[in-house]
């Protein structure tokens, strides 16, 4: 057998492990989000100090969502900012909670949740790409760097987006609304 | 060209379970919906009637074109129809979800040079230069079929995209036979044609054989109806028209930030 064939048989055998690997674990992941009720997806939510959310947020935008140009918006530090959002975890963990919460409203009221699904998602989305880039500047110890560009921006996001999906809730009439608000 | 009892039993078997496919296509009302795979199915049970035709009628060289002619059609209707359930998974409000455009680029980028590169390397024995061209091609259409559709299923999943229950079906379907396509077409690589065709045929049948399981999955899977959606309340629809345009609002706040 030449070279040649056992690098050809080598990279068969790699290319076919790797995709059905591939494919078994993204299916199962995916039928378990099929799978996922209310209270299910409820339950996977973590909790996040929403007020320390909220002055971080209220530091650069008002009440209303618009950015704040006053001589007392925008004070707070890299520091402040950061031990006020309590590092990464619960918000990145309540991201992923949040899409699956968009694909449920996706799956189930395809057309009249679309759009309002389609937004939390892609903002879920945006809020784990600035939680992947602070993990990346930690490893690079540049995080004091990264905090205001992208944990502000984050907070704002998160704090924006999870006011959406409590008035969802709250215009939907769903049970669960006072967990919510608890957690998120 | 000889062909056996079996052979028949298969082409037999393929013309008729996709006939009837086609049929549970546009009696349910399903070929608007996925025109290029109600196409793909389409092609299939005419080049079945048409080989049949030039193997009975034709000469042997008239058979090799009218095969490879309509294998070409074939892979690409077969690109034609991952790219029609890629549509109605990344485009859920019409237009390809802005997070997931670049990255659908670059893994159609990579699956074709990992698919061209496992092509290079395969180096089959083969009478004719030609048959080497046709094992090559036939694998490089395999593995890249196979590579998409997983990155198809990597990407939905990572971003939160949901699948409709019969794109699920057809997707289940054509990506099990993809992949084990993608072994049978590295094995006709790997045995070649220089001690005859044998080998090549038997697997062949097999990669037959799984395709019509696949027909028959399709057949029962489309003939049911997709679970209906939930219904709103007139109420709540207003509210979430409302809310709609709110999100709308906020989105181009956040758009406009620029200095943060």
């Amino acid at each position: 057998m030449s070279p040649r064939t056992i690098y050809f048989l080598a990279a068969v055998v790699f290319l076919a492990i790797f995709l059905t690997t591939a494919a078994l674990r993204y299916y199962l992941r995916a039928r378990k989000s099929y799978g996922a009720t209310w209270e299910s997806l409820l339950n996977r939510l973590t909790f996040v100090d929403r007020s320390a959310i909220a002055e971080i947020a209220l530091d650069v935008i008002d009440e209303s969502g618009q950015q704040r140009r006053d001589e007392n918006s925008a004070i707070l530090g890299s520091s402040e900012v950061w031990k006020l959002i309590g590092g990464w975890d619960g918000l990145e963990a309540n991201c992923t909670v949040l899409i699956d919460l968009a694909f449920y409203l996706q799956q189930w009221y395809p057309e009249n949740a679309l759009l309002v699904a389609e937004q939390l998602r892609l903002n879920a989305r945006e809020i784990d790409w600035h939680m992947q880039r602070l993990k990346s500047a930690a490893k690079a110890g540049k995080l004091e760097d990264c905090i205001l560009m992208n944990a502000q921006r984050a907070a704002v996001t998160y704090f924006l987006m999870t006011r959406k999906v409590l008035a969802l809730y709250e215009n939907s009439n769903l049970p669960a609304l006072g967990a919510l608000q608890q957690r998120v | 060209m000889h062909l056996t009892g079996l052979d028949f039993l298969l082409w037999a078997a393929g013309f008729l379970g996709q006939s009837a496919l086609l049929f549970v296509l546009w009696f349910r009302r399903r070929a608007s919906e996925f025109p290029l795979f109600t196409a793909f199915i389409s092609s299939n049970v005419a080049r079945a009637i048409a080989l049949y035709l030039v193997l009975r009628f034709g000469t042997r060289a008239a058979y090799f074109y009218t095969y490879w002619s309509l294998a070409i059609l074939d892979t690409l209707l077969q690109l034609g129809v991952v790219y029609e359930l890629a549509s109605h998974v990344f485009r859920p409000l019409g237009s390809w979800a802005k997070d997931v455009r670049s990255s659908c680029l670059w893994l159609a980028g990579f699956s074709i040079a990992v698919a061209a590169g496992l092509s290079w390397l395969a180096d089959p024995h083969t009478r004719f230069w030609l048959q080497v061209f046709m094992i090559r091609g036939n694998l490089f259409s395999s593995v890249l079929i196979s590579e998409l559709f997983v990155a198809m299923i990597a990407l939905s999943v990572g971003a939160g995209l949901p699948w409709k229950a019969h794109v699920v079906r057809i997707s289940q379907g054509l990506g099990i036979y993809s992949v084990i396509d993608f072994l049978i077409e590295a094995g006709h690589s790997y045995f070649g044609l220089s001690q005859g065709t044998w080998v090549y045929h038997e697997l062949s049948q097999i990669r037959i054989a799984v395709f019509l399981a696949c027909v028959a999955y399709w057949n029962a899977t489309l003939w049911r109806d997709a679970p209906p959606a939930r219904e709103m309340s007139d109420r709540m629809y207003r509210e979430l028209s409302a809310l709609n345009l709110l999100v709308g609002s906020q989105l181009q706040n956040l758009r406009s930030r620029r200095q943060w």
